[in-house]
């Protein structure tokens, strides 16, 4: 009897192990090499579902902005708001139609994902901080944590197109160099640090909007056929 | 000296002039920067209020700070978008950077600064409205709807992804106040469905993009929707039809079953009723009139009649003592026959209340031959009862008469006088014959026997065969069957109607024995030679129980005569022998009677201290007494 138990939990462990591996799989893997046996997605389908990301996580910004101007600045001097660089100013992004189109593919994805890099610390910072606003319900934290995911799994699928694209021959190799944009900004990393909260939403509202409409451009340059 | 003071007089006259005149410089108000927009995320322009000029030709001047640096421009162009406005063209104007914008409001006596607005141009876009908007008219199956398509403005720059707009239109009937908003996202084309037929459509569409302002509303498109309605209205016409249709033949059978379901769902509520009776008399109150009213005015009947040719009409029974004596017993069933009528015939009460009675009525009628001449006769009976329910203690023989013949001898009905009226025999107030009367009371009794319930009854029960059984004779030999009382005394009760008919057809007067083959009993009557004879009609077989038709104490012999040895000879042999050949009387009885005319026809001489009848009848009891009999 007691032999009879032990060989039947021990099926039943491996069985569980078995499942949770299964069950920990998730999603479809994306198959970059289009081999077969993987579900391929199309870089117009990429490219829509990154677009959305980028529309989602510039709402959350913007909420978070305007609950902070209602709780927090009930002066609207923004004179000196202005005096305060965001830390992501040294990197050259396009400030206009014709400058985005002009900026080649590969150049534009890699400021994208410059940008992207350039907030993931500070994002993470500042959801901590939100502990010390007693003003703040839970809801604008749990924004903020979601605002801080979201950097990170946007920054993710814009490789993958990035990677995409290179495969497809749309860009060429240059983009390289985009595999450890962590070393661009260690000399940058401290000043985001002296910026105030509000600041720091302002500056994430912005560069989210432009991630949003780079996005877009790109969209519409290699892949124009739905919603250009 | 007086120079001086009247240059300083001028010079003051110079300085207060302005303010005696009324007019007052000033510097100028503070401007205020209204709003800024631009259209395409490309431009931009800015538009300001300016204050109070103080009087003085004043000028505007806007400068702007771009975020990051402390320079300061002023604005490039301050026409092209109209009076107190600032353009900013494409070179001008950088996206995603932050303008610190002023306006300063200047004239000769000084300056105004508005406070600054910080613009950042991704935020204020206000996009034209959309154009090219097209409204179609397309069918589903039939069923139109409307097809809406348009295209984004033209600064708008939506084919790079420069912007992305979303879309909303606006539809209305024209008569109407209000508009049905559609949010149509980021598609070009929209359905509008379930449109009122032959109805005039305005149709508007504006644009927003994703972080921005509505656009105007685009001008406005008409579009009238055709009359598709008909072949609804043919449906309709079609339903109204056969509505109607369904409907008149509702009608109609309600009207056809009215009268049923008149009594089914208001069943008739039964009210005294008394036949002559008027409630309207009633509620006049005049007493008088009401009672009169019930009075029948042929009753009781004055008109006088031949009482003989009434006879005619009656049977004659001839009833013995014994049975007189039983008559005065079945009075109460006449009671009983009264109530028993009373009851079925009472015609004028509330209809629907079933008696038992009527079951004996039924049988009365089915067990008539002549079924309908019976019918009336019972009814003819029941009617006089009733009427003279209130009235029989009262009235005579004579009335009852009357009443009964004189109506009926016209139409040849039945003629049966009403049972109602009571057999005894001591009406004898009335002109007519004792026997008559007593031919009466037999009568009554056999007729009331016929609807007598009480076979238990002996002497009824005696009565009732004896009267009838020679009568019925061998035209209905079934009735000698064994039957229940009740049925026989029916049947009995039938037979003496269609034996009145025969009565009422025949001459008054003498009858044959053997007239006719039914069952009559002729009746005789009293002629000047006093002599009553009992006919039995019939001429079968039949018997006779208990009693002889003819009772045994009388025997009537005529006398013919007495010859010379002083013999009388009674005629009574002869007509014996007639009477025998057709008669029912048993032998026994015949044997009675016979002895003595035996005895008769051997001529035996009568003595003449013979005891004689007074009438010349010769009792032949005594003279059985001779030897020779």
């Amino acid at each position: 009897m007691p032999g009879n138990i032990r060989s039947v939990s021990f099926v039943v462990l491996v069985c569980l192990l078995f499942c949770s591996r299964l069950t920990s799989v998730g999603a479809t893997p994306i198959c970059t090499n289009a081999h077969a046996g993987c579900h391929v997605l199309s870089l117009s389908n990429l490219f829509d579902r990154v677009i959305q990301h980028s529309a989602r996580m510039h709402g959350i910004s913007n909420d978070l902005h305007s609950e902070f101007e209602q709780y927090f600045l009930p002066s609207r001097n923004q004179i000196g708001r202005v005096s305060r660089n965001c830390h992501t100013s040294t990197i050259l992004t396009p400030n206009g139609k014709e400058n985005a189109q002009k900026m080649a593919r590969e150049e534009l994805t890699e400021v994208i994902l410059k940008l992207l890099v350039a907030w993931r610390d500070p994002l993470w910072h500042f959801h901590h901080s939100m502990a010390h606003y007693d003003d703040f319900n839970n809801f604008s934290s749990n924004k903020a944590l979601e605002m801080s995911d979201m950097v990170h799994e946007l920054r993710k699928g814009v490789e993958k197109v990035a990677e995409k694209m290179q495969v497809l021959g749309i860009t060429s190799n240059t983009v390289n160099s985009l595999t450890s944009p962590e070393a661009l900004l260690p000399s940058e990393s401290a000043e985001w640090r002296l910026m105030k909260d509000y600041d720091l939403l302002y500056c994430f509202r912005r560069d989210s909007n432009k991630v949003q409409n780079y996005l877009k451009i790109l969209k519409c340059r290699i892949v124009p056929e739905h919603g250009c | 000296m007086k120079k001086a003071v009247e240059l300083v007089l001028l010079l003051l006259l110079l300085f207060f002039t302005p303010h005696i005149m009324g007019k007052r410089y000033s510097p100028p108000g503070k401007p205020t920067l209204t709003r800024c927009r631009s259209p395409e995320k490309e431009t931009f322009t800015c538009w300001w209020e300016p204050g109070s000029d103080g009087g003085l030709p004043t000028t505007h001047a806007l400068y702007y700070r771009k975020e990051s640096s402390e320079r300061v421009y002023e604005c490039p162009d301050y026409h092209t978008a109209g009076e107190n406005s600032c353009f900013f063209n494409k070179n001008d104007t950088s996206i995603w950077v932050n303008y610190n914008i002023t306006v300063v409001a200047t004239n000769t006596l000084g300056s105004a600064f508005s406070d600054p607005v910080d613009v950042d141009v991704v935020y204020i876009v206000k996009p034209n409205p959309p154009e090219k908007q097209t409204v179609t008219i397309m069918e589903d199956k039939g069923w139109p709807f409307l097809r809406v398509s348009w295209e984004p403005p033209q600064k708008a720059d939506t084919r790079s992804g420069w912007i992305t707009l979303i879309y909303e239109l606006r539809v209305k009937l024209e008569e109407e106040n209000e508009w049905e908003m559609h949010l149509a996202g980021h598609q070009k084309t929209f359905n509008i469905f379930s449109l009122r037929s032959g109805g005039k459509y305005l149709v508007e569409v504006r644009c927003k993009p994703d972080h921005g302002f509505w656009s105007e509303w685009s001008s406005t498109s008409y579009i009238k929707v055709p009359d598709y309605f008909h072949r609804e209205k043919s449906v309709w016409i079609l339903l109204t039809i056969f509505s109607a249709f369904i409907f008149l033949i509702l009608t109609w059978l309600l009207h056809m079953n009215s009268r049923s379901l008149k009594n089914c769902i208001l069943p008739p509520v039964p009210g005294p009723k008394i036949k002559g009776f008027d409630n309207q008399l009633l509620k006049n109150g005049k007493s008088d009139e009401i009672f009169s009213a019930l009075m029948v005015s042929n009753f009781p009947p004055t008109t006088s009649s031949n009482y003989e040719d009434l006879l005619v009409e009656y049977l004659e029974v001839y009833v013995p003592v014994e049975q007189e004596l039983m008559q005065e017993e079945s009075k109460d069933l006449h009671g009983g026959c009264l109530k028993c009528e009373r009851s079925t015939s009472d015609s004028d009460s509330g209809r629907g209340s079933c008696d038992s009675h009527t079951l004996l009525m039924d049988k009365c009628g089915e067990t008539k031959e002549e079924g309908r001449h019976t019918d009336r006769a019972s009814s003819r009976m029941l009617t006089e009862a009733q009427r003279h329910q209130k009235g029989w203690e009262k009235d005579t023989l004579t009335y009852a008469h009357g009443d009964m013949v004189s109506p009926d001898m016209s139409n040849g009905r039945v003629k049966t006088w009403p049972s109602v009226f009571s057999p005894l025999p001591q009406y004898s107030s009335n002109p007519l014959d004792k026997q008559s009367s007593l031919e009466m009371a037999k009568q009554h009794c056999l007729s009331t026997s016929s609807c007598l319930t009480q076979p238990g009854h002996s002497t009824k029960e005696a009565l009732g065969p004896s009267n009838w059984d020679f009568c019925l004779g061998n035209k209905q030999p079934h009735l000698l069957h064994p039957q229940t009382q009740v049925g026989r005394q029916l049947q009995a009760h039938s037979e003496v109607n269609i034996s009145n008919i025969g009565r009422k057809q025949a001459p008054a007067g003498l009858q044959s024995p053997a007239l006719r083959s039914t069952e009559y009993v002729e009746v005789q009557r009293v002629n000047e030679e006093d002599l009553v004879l009992l006919q039995p009609v019939v001429s079968g077989c039949g018997r006779i129980e208990g009693y002889p038709q003819m009772p045994k104490g009388k025997d009537y012999s005529k006398v013919k005569g007495v010859d010379s040895d002083n013999m009388l000879l009674l005629q009574r042999e002869v007509m014996e022998e007639d009477w025998w050949t057709g008669n029912c009387y048993t032998s026994s009885t015949v044997n009675t009677t016979q002895k003595p005319t035996a005895c008769i026809h051997t001529a035996m001489p009568v003595q003449g201290d013979m005891a004689l009848a007074m009438n010349g009848y010769v009792d032949t009891a005594t003279m059985c007494t001779l030897p020779t009999c």
